[in-house]
C-alpha cells in the first residue's frame, strides 16, 4: 500500500502541480495568456464532452435512466452513453432514485473510489431531498446531498427523461466554465443524514413570505390610491361535476363457501371463532357477503396445531400461503396468517394473539416456517419491523433494516427523533 | 464484488456468513469461496444484494440480502388519509403503478360498497393491460441485456414509448401515475387515447413476432434457459409464489381468472402454462401473456363505452372498523392490501402483500447448482422489481 500510494501521489498530484507551474510561466509571457486559455478550453471541452456515468440505479427514477438511454430519447448524443459498472471506470454517478440508510454507507464508499475529477447528479426528489419521503420515514436519507457533494440538481418524480438530458447539459457547461479552478480537489463526503433542513429553511421562506405580502399590500393601498374607480374582474365559477353513484359489483363466490369451512374447522377446533363476530350463525355468515374473507381467531396454544391442520387437511384445499403478517393492538400483537386456495379460489385468514411483555413490549409465538417455506421470510419481516420472536425459526434475523437499528419501527410507540422528521400537518 | 476464501473465513471458529446453512464442504478438493454481488452492481436490477457460496464457477448457495431500498411506506401509510395513500403505492412497484392504484382503490370501494361506472371499469381494465404490456417490454429487453445482448433492450423501449404517451396524456406522468381513485379514475381518458390504443393494437402483433425471431431461437438464449432454474409445482406453491414464476411451473392461478375482479370476468383470455418450470418456460409464459393482453384490449377497445368515468367523490374515506384485503393480478403476480382499520380517515394498519417479496424467495432453489452466470439469468426471468420486496 505506501509502495502504491507513493508511486500513484508522483504520477497525480505531481503531475499536476507541473501543470499548474508550467501554466503560471506561459501566463507570464507576453500573449500567453491567450494560449493556456486555449488549451484550458480544449481540455474542458475534452473532459464535458465524455463523461461516463456509473450504473447506480436505486428505484424509480432508474426506469427514466433506461429510458433516456434507450432508442427514443438516445444519451449517446452527448458522449454519456457509456455505462461504467465499476466506479472506479466511471466520472459522474446520476443518484437515480432514493438512497436509504443501509445504502448511504456504500453510496460514500461509491464516491470516494471514484477517480477525481468527479461529478454527481442528483436525480429526483428523492434523491434532492428525500422527496415524498421527507416525513415519518425512519429509514430514507433527506436527499443525497447530505452524504455526497452533489453539482446538479434534477427535479421531478421521476424527471422525464428529457429533464436528465437538461441535467447533463447543465453539468457539461459546469465542467466547460472550470478552467483551472483545480477540479482534482476533492471534496469531502458530508455524514448528517437525518437532519431536519426544512424546518429552517421553511422559517426563512416564512419571513420573506411576511415580507412580500407588506410590499403587496403598500402596493394594492397605492394602486387604489391612483385608481380609485377601478373595480377587479368577477372570477368564473367552475362548474362542479355531478357524478352517479352506482351499486357496487359484488364478485362471484368462488370455492367452498365460508360457512362450509366454519363448520369443517369447528368440529376439529371447538374454540376458534370468527373474528369480530363471536357466536356466528350460517344465516349471519351468509348476510357478510360474497367478498367476506372468513377471519378466524385461533387460540395461541392452538396456533402451531391449528396450522398444521390446515396445511395437511386436503378437504380445506388451502394451499397456498399469501403472506404472514402482524398488528400491534397497543397490548398485544395480532399474527394474521392469510391462506389461499389455488384449486379452488376461495380463502381463509386466521389469527392468533401473541402477549406483549409489559417491560419489553416484545411478544413470542411459534413458528411455521417448516410447514411452509415463504413464511420464513415474513416471520422475519415481522421479527424486524414488530420485534415478535417466532420460536424455532432456523434463521430469525432482521431482513430489511441492520442488526444495530434502534427499536421495531412498525410498533405504534416507536418514536426516535433522530431520524424521523414528523409530518407537520 | 468481494470475494473471500472459505479457508480465511474458518478461521477463527467454524463460522459462516450470515444466512449460510449449509454445513462446510467434506470434500478436500472442493474450493468453495464466497462472492459478493450488489447492491450497486447492473445485473440485481436494483439494489439488490446476493451473496453467493460458489464452489468453482457452481453455486452451492444464494443468500439474499434485502432492504437496501426500505422506505417505510407502511409506516408512512398509517399518518395519511386513503386517497393520500395511492400516491405511495405508486412507488411500490413502479412498473405496475396502476394495478397497485387498484389494488388499494378496491379494499377502500369493498369497505365502503362504492360503486364504479362502467366506463370506469373499462378505463381501469385497458390501462392494467396497458400497463402489463410496457412491464413485459421491458423485462424483455432487460433480459436479453442480461445475457449480452444489447439490442432487445433498445427494441423492447422502442414500443414501450408508445404506451408511455398514452399513460403520459393520460395523467402527466409516465410512471408514477396516481391515476385510480375509489369510484373510479382521478380524469376521464383524452381524445387521443382511443386512435393512440388501436394503432398500438394494429402493430403490436408484427412487433411480438419480430421479438419472437430475434430471441426465441437463438441458440444462446436457448442453452442459458433450458433446463436452468428448474422450480417445480410444489415448491412454487410453498413458497407463495405468483405470477408467471408460479405458471412457468404448470399451476393455473391468475386472479384475473380465478377470482376475477373489476370486469375481467366478461373477456376472453387464456391463462399461458409451462411445463417443466425452467428459465424457458417463464419466458415464453410472459411473451404469451402480452398476446393475451393485446386479446383483452382489442375486445375492450371494440365496446368502450361512454357515460361518467368515475362515481361520486366523498369528502372523507372513512372505512369502518375492521380489515379489509383485496387483490389484483400485476405483471410480477398477487399484489394484496390488507387495510386495519379502526374507523378513521387514516388506516391503522396498511400492508401490501408483494409478489417480489415471495419470488425472490425461490432465487437458492432455483440458482445451487447451476453456474454463476446462470444465477443472472434467473434473476431475470423472476422479473424482480426491488422496491416492491423492500417497502
Amino acid at each position: 500500500m505506501a509502495q502504491g500510494g507513493s508511486g500513484m501521489g508522483i504520477s497525480s498530484s505531481g503531475a499536476s502541480v507541473l501543470v499548474r507551474q508550467a501554466g503560471e510561466l506561459i501566463e507570464r509571457a507576453p500573449g500567453g495568456i491567450k494560449l493556456v486559455d486555449a488549451v484550458e478550453l480544449l481540455v474542458a471541452w475534452g473532459r464535458a464532452n465524455s463523461v461516463w456515468p456509473l450504473v447506480y440505479a436505486t428505484s424509480c427514477c432508474a426506469i427514466e435512466m433506461m429510458s433516456t438511454i434507450a432508442a427514443r430519447h438516445d444519451l449517446a448524443r452527448f458522449g454519456y452513453e457509456v455505462m461504467r459498472a465499476s466506479v472506479r471506470q466511471a466520472d459522474m454517478i446520476i443518484l437515480a432514485g432514493t438512497i436509504n440508510e443501509k445504502m448511504a454507507k456504500n453510496l460514500v464508499t461509491l464516491y470516494e473510489q471514484m477517480p477525481a475529477p468527479k461529478y454527481i447528479i442528483a436525480m429526483g426528489s428523492c434523491a434532492i431531498s428525500g422527496g415524498p419521503f421527507y416525513y415519518d420515514s425512519y429509514s430514507v436519507i433527506k436527499g443525497g446531498d447530505r452524504l455526497v457533494p452533489v453539482d446538479v440538481y434534477i427535479p421531478g418524480c421521476p424527471p422525464r427523461p428529457e429533464a436528465l438530458i437538461q441535467g447533463i447539459l447543465q453539468l457539461q457547461e459546469k465542467i466547460k466554465k472550470e478552467g483551472r479552478r483545480n477540479p482534482w480537489k476533492v471534496r469531502d463526503t458530508l455524514k448528517v443524514p437525518f437532519e431536519d433542513i426544512f424546518s429552517k429553511a421553511q422559517a426563512e421562506w416564512a419571513e420573506q413570505e411576511k415580507r412580500k405580502d407588506e410590499e403587496l399590500r403598500e402596493a394594492r393601498e397605492q394602486f387604489k390610491r391612483d385608481k380609485p374607480a377601478s373595480t377587479a374582474p368577477k372570477s368564473a365559477r367552475l362548474k362542479k361535476e355531478e357524478f352517479p353513484t352506482p351499486p357496487r359489483r359484488k364478485p362471484a363466490a368462488q370455492g367452498i363457501s365460508n360457512w362450509t369451512l366454519l363448520q369443517m374447522i369447528q368440529k376439529k377446533f371447538p374454540a376458534v371463532e370468527v373474528h369480530d363476530h363471536p357466536g356466528v350463525s350460517p344465516k349471519a355468515v351468509a348476510e357478510l357477503g360474497p367478498d367476506y374473507i372468513l377471519d378466524l381467531v385461533v387460540p395461541p396454544e392452538q396456533y402451531r396445531e391449528f396450522a398444521e391442520y390446515v396445511k395437511n387437511e386436503q378437504s380445506l384445499g388451502l394451499d397456498m400461503l399469501i403472506q404472514l403478517t402482524c398488528v400491534d393492538w397497543k397490548d398485544s400483537f395480532d399474527i394474521v396468517v392469510q391462506m389461499l386456495s389455488c384449486r379452488d379460489g376461495h380463502k381463509l385468514f386466521f389469527r392468533s394473539r401473541a402477549e406483549k411483555d409489559p417491560a419489553t413490549g416484545d411478544a413470542e409465538i411459534a413458528t411455521i416456517s417448516d410447514l411452509y417455506l415463504g413464511a420464513e421470510w415474513h416471520e422475519r419481516e415481522v421479527y424486524d419491523l414488530f420485534g415478535v420472536r417466532f420460536r424455532n425459526n432456523a434463521d430469525l434475523r432482521r431482513i430489511f433494516l441492520e442488526n444495530d437499528f434502534p427499536g421495531y419501527p412498525l410498533r405504534k410507540d416507536y418514536d426516535d427523533p433522530t431520524r424521523v422528521v414528523k409530518r407537520p400537518y | 464484488m468481494i470475494t473471500e476464501s472459505f479457508s480465511e473465513y474458518n478461521l477463527d471458529g467454524n463460522t459462516l456468513p450470515e444466512g449460510f446453512r449449509l454445513p462446510p464442504p467434506d470434500d478436500e478438493e472442493a474450493e468453495e469461496f464466497f462472492v459478493n454481488i450488489g447492491p450497486q452492481h447492473p445485473s440485481t436490477h436494483g439494489v439488490l444484494r446476493v451473496v453467493v457460496r460458489l464452489n468453482g464457477e457452481t453455486v452451492v448457495e444464494v443468500v439474499p440480502h434485502l432492504g437496501y431500498i426500505h422506505r417505510s411506506i407502511e409506516k408512512m401509510a398509517e399518518n395519511q388519509t386513503y386517497v393520500q395513500n395511492i400516491h405511495l403505492s405508486d412507488r411500490l412497484d413502479y412498473l405496475s403503478a396502476f394495478s397497485n392504484n387498484l389494488c388499494l382503490c378496491m379494499a377502500v370501494e369493498q369497505a365502503l360498497g362504492i360503486g364504479v361506472p362502467e366506463r370506469g371499469e373499462y378505463i381501469r381494465l385497458m390501462i392494467c393491460e396497458l400497463q402489463r404490456l410496457q412491464s413485459h417490454l421491458l423485462w424483455w429487453g432487460v433480459l436479453g441485456m442480461d445475457m449480452g445482448a444489447f439490442t432487445t433492450f433498445f427494441y423492447g423501449f422502442r414500443e414501450r414509448e408508445l404506451i408511455n404517451d398514452i399513460f403520459e396524456e393520460l395523467c402527466g406522468a409516465r410512471l408514477t401515475v396516481n391515476y385510480f381513485r375509489p369510484g373510479g379514475s382521478s380524469i376521464d381518458v383524452p381524445d387521443t387515447f382511443m386512435p393512440r390504443v388501436k394503432h398500438l393494437l394494429k402493430i403490436m402483433p408484427k412487433v411480438l413476432d419480430e421479438y419472437s425471431n430475434l430471441l426465441n431461437k437463438n441458440i444462446i438464449f436457448l442453452e442459458r434457459t433450458k433446463g436452468i432454474g428448474i422450480l417445480s409445482p410444489e415448491k412454487a406453491l410453498s413458497y407463495g409464489c405468483t405470477g408467471a414464476v408460479l405458471r412457468g411451473s404448470g399451476i393455473s392461478y391468475d386472479v384475473r381468472k380465478h377470482d376475477p375482479y373489476s370486469i375481467y370476468d366478461q373477456f376472453d383470455f387464456d391463462v399461458p402454462l409451462g411445463n417443466t418450470g425452467d428459465s424457458y418456460d417463464r419466458c415464453q409464459v410472459r411473451m404469451e401473456e402480452m398476446e393475451q393482453s393485446l386479446r383483452i384490449l382489442k375486445q375492450a377497445a371494440a365496446r368502450f363505452p361512454g357515460g361518467p368515468h368515475r362515481s361520486q367523490p366523498q369528502q372523507n374515506y372513512k372505512l369502518p372498523k375492521g380489515s379489509y384485503y383485496s387483490q389484483v393480478e400485476t405483471p410480477r403476480g398477487l399484489l394484496g392490501v390488507y387495510i386495519v382499520s379502526d374507523g378513521g380517515i387514516k388506516p391503522y394498519r396498511l400492508k401490501y402483500r408483494s409478489p417480489n417479496f415471495s419470488n425472490l424467495n425461490v432465487l437458492n432453489e432455483l440458482a445451487a447448482g447451476h453456474k454463476v452466470a446462470d444465477l443472472i439469468t434467473i434473476m431475470s426471468t423472476l422479473d424482480l422489481v426491488i422496491p416492491d420486496i423492500d417497502r
